[in-house]
């Protein structure tokens, strides 16, 4: 009977098998592949609440007319399903307004409190839309009004 | 009977293939939930868009995420649950990290905001005023 030589057998013993790892290589790629490159990226808009431990002390619960400052209070509002603004009781038609009039107050006085006041039924991406052009005009405090009976 | 002159040559070679799976099993282990561990409250949500929002910075603060989905359903840590116990839930949190939390509020952006304004006012009478909202750079957001 004819052996295989020594020197043959050893050989294919030590030959390293590509296959396998090609496997394993192939799978970690498509896992960095799938989790990676189609995942949007999110960020925060950080806010800052008025809890009512921190607003013991301060003055919130003074009438809003012995502010320092009078707070722009912007509200939001969904009737028949459209968006309708209104800051500091004058109505505004639309959001690029609601943004110049915003920079505008921003630029005399960044210090004053904007108070987002959006109706129950706003779609949130609204509200968020008022926030992110008060954060961007530089307002320094923006707080959201909240109902007493929930 | 012939003896193989060299017996003992073939156990000698090294066999590295189970090694290598063992290794790859593992990297693949780790990697998988060291990635789900981050993952874990992020739940697919169709965030806002907005162009203010800042990274997200991975400090020491401790967090709870609350996802509030488009009927304003409320999850967190993979369980849904109600407003009264997101209340508990949040004043226990509170209580276990000495009044350090933060809460981050991921929420579908058509939900409307009378689902959204519970939570925040949950969150101030708490205590907790660290609060965040997850949204997505307006170029990512979907249409």
């Amino acid at each position: 009977m004819k052996r295989p030589s020594v020197y043959s057998r050893k050989r294919r013993g030590l030959d390293v098998k590509m296959t396998p790892m090609i496997d394993v290589v192939f799978l970690l790629l498509v896992f960095f592949l799938w989790t990676a490159s189609f995942r949007v990226v999110e960020y925060v808009l950080p806010t800052e609440l008025s809890s009512p431990a921190r607003a013991e002390n301060a003055p919130s619960d003074r009438p809003l007319s012995e502010w320092d400052f009078d707070p722009v209070i912007v509200q939001v509002l969904w009737p028949d399903q459209q968006l309708r603004w209104i800051i500091n009781e004058t109505p505004v038609n639309s959001l690029a307004e609601v943004r110049t009039t915003l920079i505008s107050v921003a630029r005399i006085k960044s210090d004053i409190p904007v108070i987002i006041d959006p109706a129950e039924n706003v779609p949130f991406c609204h509200v968020i839309d008022v926030y992110d052009i008060s954060q961007i005009a530089g307002f320094k405090k923006v707080q959201f009004a909240a109902s007493e009976e929930i | 009977m012939h003896i193989p002159s060299h017996p003992r040559s073939e156990d000698q070679g090294f066999n590295m293939t189970p090694m290598i799976d063992v290794v790859f099993l593992l990297i693949i282990f780790f990697l998988v939930s060291s990635h789900l561990a981050r993952q874990e409250s992020q739940l697919p949500l169709p965030l806002p868009a907005a162009d203010a929002g800042r990274e997200i910075v991975d400090d020491l603060t401790p967090r709870v995420t609350v996802n509030v989905l488009k009927h304003g359903e409320l999850v967190m840590a993979g369980r849904s649950l109600q407003m009264a116990d997101l209340r508990r839930r949040l004043q226990y949190e509170f209580e276990q990290q000495e009044g350090r939390l933060q809460v981050r509020i991921r929420s579908d952006r058509d939900v409307p905001y009378r689902h959204i304004e519970p939570i925040m006012l949950a969150c101030a009478r708490t205590g907790i005023w660290n609060v965040q909202f997850g949204v997505v750079q307006r170029k990512d957001a979907m249409p």
